[in-house]
């Protein structure tokens, strides 16, 4: 991974140094052993502290929007950091000219304390970046997993109280710290319905009813959007399953609208927001 | 006084008989204080809880008064909720045992009695535990705490082979050791002290930020990367920001408080569409500065009791820790420079 952390500074340099980017959004060692943090680069020393190993656990693609401002945005891209930025620029928050991508074939990212590989990371079917400018590194074999949508039927396939109780179980511990929201590249509306608290969706007490009507209603809303990326569910504090609701809806998706997978293109016709004449009709 | 390991569990029923006995544990797929039940599976020798025992005294969301207009008579009506109830803390750490001091000087000091948190807190009696094992997120050493004794404490407990050495601290806590005595034996076990891994230099941190508080370099810098969510105040022992909100249903409705944090832009919107702290940068700024320099500055003592939480769970591992270091070096660089000058 050492020659893929040298190419990387090397190559954030000289993009920072000749003018192509403003910024480069990446990663440095944190205080602890096997420990990253996300790093933005705003000039070309703060290069020298990049950094890529299996603990770079944060997709970072969604800084791009609060640096935009400066110029073109430099960020290195593994499949889900990638999918990210295609994701976002379908949803208008910036162009592909905006970005300049580093492309990253992942090698799967560890939990720092168990030495494990992610979650997110096992449920990955596109390691390598499926957008960049520059590509470091050999491109790897895909190791897609056998149920993309395993995490959902762990649950899916309970009886209906079971469900219920796994869910007001997760959904009593939320804390409504909406982390999961704020590292979600799906989420970027200009103000989210929890904040509308004139128009009052949410109530702002904390306590089943609310937090799941929370969680369901943000799963909902970019239920046909989801990258599949599982930085919710790595964010949340509290542990809650929010992958198995994720994609459980996916799944959905697929069923009712037919098979796509979201942040692969551009171009997708996503399905609630998209119109059919062969989509399922289901209120004859 | 020794309390065998093997005692515990029929001490804490006892207690549990006149009072809700909080223990850390494991529940739900957390770790927080809750209710003890007999022989329970408690995370005694564990590091910190993931939540903090805040909300014993400061509940998420808390009921102030009920409201609303009579069906028959038409009067209105308003009904204050002050709930309390005898409460022990038992097995809470030392950087816990100081957030109470600091929450202690939020809702009771300076000339305001917060009448719902005073009615839970003369209640509370606290029994601590000194730490035998540490996180490598724990700094509490480098805020003023030692982790193996907590003085305000009711009474202190200590882990050793076989048992539990008791120290009351208080006349609560001696009071409180008559329910003890019984399952309790002379003597006493033989403890070690623990020490964080982590530590910082805090001691002129106070004063660091009085010259770095418009520090570009600093600030910036350290608020690039975070996300404003609400995590790192959520889960902080002593962050006690709330608002306050209402839940009508016909004619009759409740007013309840409930934690908010300073990260989220919509805590300081104000009608009218204006924000006084517009940016990332002035959020996570008003964040340590409350901690490390504000609050220092009216109550005498830091809003950070050195847990740990925060650095644990935040999702970008903002530490800090880290911004302590920084801002010592800037401050430092910042004085040599002017000294040169
Ligand atoms: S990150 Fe977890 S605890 Fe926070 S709001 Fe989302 S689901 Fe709730
Ligand atoms: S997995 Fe979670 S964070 Fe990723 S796109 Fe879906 S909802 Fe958003
Ligand atoms: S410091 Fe971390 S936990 Fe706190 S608001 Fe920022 S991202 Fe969230
Ligand atoms: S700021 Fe962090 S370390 Fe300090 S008391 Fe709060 S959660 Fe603990």
């Amino acid at each position: 991974m050492s020659d893929i952390t040298t190419t990387l500074r090397e190559r954030a340099r000289a993009l920072m140094e000749d003018g192509t980017i403003a910024a480069f959004i990446g990663w440095e060692a944190g205080r602890f052993e096997r420990q990253t943090t996300p790093l933005i680069c705003l000039d070309a020393a703060d290069t020298d502290r990049l950094i890529f190993d299996e603990y770079c656990v944060n997709t970072t693609a969604k800084y791009v929007r609060d640096l935009k401002q400066r110029g073109r945005i430099g960020v290195a891209v593994r499949g889900c950091d990638s999918r990210a930025i295609n994701r976002m620029i379908e949803d208008n928050q910036f162009k592909r000219e905006d970005v300049y991508l580093l492309g990253i074939p992942c090698p799967q990212m560890n939990d720092r304390k168990t030495g494990t590989v992610l979650n997110k990371c096992q449920d990955c079917a596109h390691r390598n970046p499926v957008t960049y400018d520059e590509l470091l590194g050999e491109a790897m074999e895909e190791t897609a997993p056998q149920d993309r949508y395993a995490r959902a039927h762990l649950v899916s396939g309970l009886d209906r109280i079971a469900r219920q109780n796994i869910f007001n179980m997760a959904f009593e511990r939320c804390i409504r710290c909406y982390a999961c929201r704020d590292v979600c590249p799906c989420c970027t509306c200009r103000t989210c319905f929890v904040d509308q608290r004139n128009v009052g969706w949410l109530g702002k007490q904390d306590n089943l009813s609310e937090n799941r009507f929370y969680g369901m209603i943000r799963a909902f809303h970019i239920s046909d959007r989801c990258i599949e990326c599982g930085e919710c569910e790595r964010a949340c504090p509290m542990d809650l399953p929010l992958m198995a609701i994720n994609k459980k809806l996916v799944e959905d998706m697929n069923t009712l609208f037919g098979e796509y997978e979201s942040g692969m293109t551009t171009d997708n016709e996503d399905a609630l927001r998209s119109f059919s004449k062969t989509d399922l009709e289901e209120f004859e | 006084m020794i309390l065998k390991d093997e005692m515990l569990d029929s001490l804490l029923t006892e207690l549990s008989k006149e009072q809700i006995v909080y223990v850390p544990k494991q529940v739900n797929g957390t770790t927080r204080f809750a209710p003890y039940v007999s022989s329970d599976k408690m995370k005694l020798d564990q590091v910190n809880t993931v939540m903090p025992p805040k909300d014993l005294l400061f509940p998420q969301t808390q009921n102030m008064y009920h409201y609303g207009v009579e069906k028959n008579s038409g009067n209105m009506f308003i009904d204050p909720v002050i709930e309390s109830a005898d409460q022990i803390l038992f097995g809470v750490r030392s950087c816990d045992m100081r957030s109470f001091d600091c929450l202690d000087a939020a809702f009771l000091t300076k000339g305001y009695i917060d009448e719902f948190y005073q009615a839970k807190r003369d209640r509370l009696t606290t029994i601590a535990i000194g730490c035998t094992e540490v996180s490598e997120t724990c700094f509490c050493e480098s805020m003023g705490q030692d982790p193996n004794h907590a003085p305000q404490a009711d009474i202190q407990l200590r882990h050793g082979e076989g048992g539990y050495n008791v120290t009351a601290q208080t006349e609560k806590g001696e009071a409180l050791l008559e329910k003890f005595k019984p399952f309790c034996e002379e003597g006493e076990v033989e403890v070690a002290d623990v020490h964080c891994t982590l530590n910082v230099d805090a001691s002129n941190i106070k004063d660091n930020l009085d010259i770095l508080h418009e520090s570009h370099e600093l600030w910036d810098s350290m608020s690039y990367k975070c996300l404003n969510c609400g995590t790192c105040t959520f889960v902080c022992p002593t962050c006690y920001c709330f608002d306050i909100d209402q839940e009508n249903r016909c004619k009759e409705g409740v007013r309840f408080r409930c934690w908010d944090s300073c990260m989220f832009s919509e805590y300081t919107a104000m009608a009218g569409g204006h924000n006084p702290r517009p940016e990332k940068r002035d959020r996570v700024r008003n964040r340590f500065m409350h901690k490390l320099n504000y609050f220092e500055d009216r109550y005498g003592k830091m809003l950070c009791v050195g847990c740990g939480r925060c650095i644990e769970k935040c999702p970008v591992s903002l530490d800090i820790t880290v911004l302590i270091d920084r801002a010592n070096e800037l401050a430092q660089a910042e004085e040599t420079e002017a000294a040169h000058a």
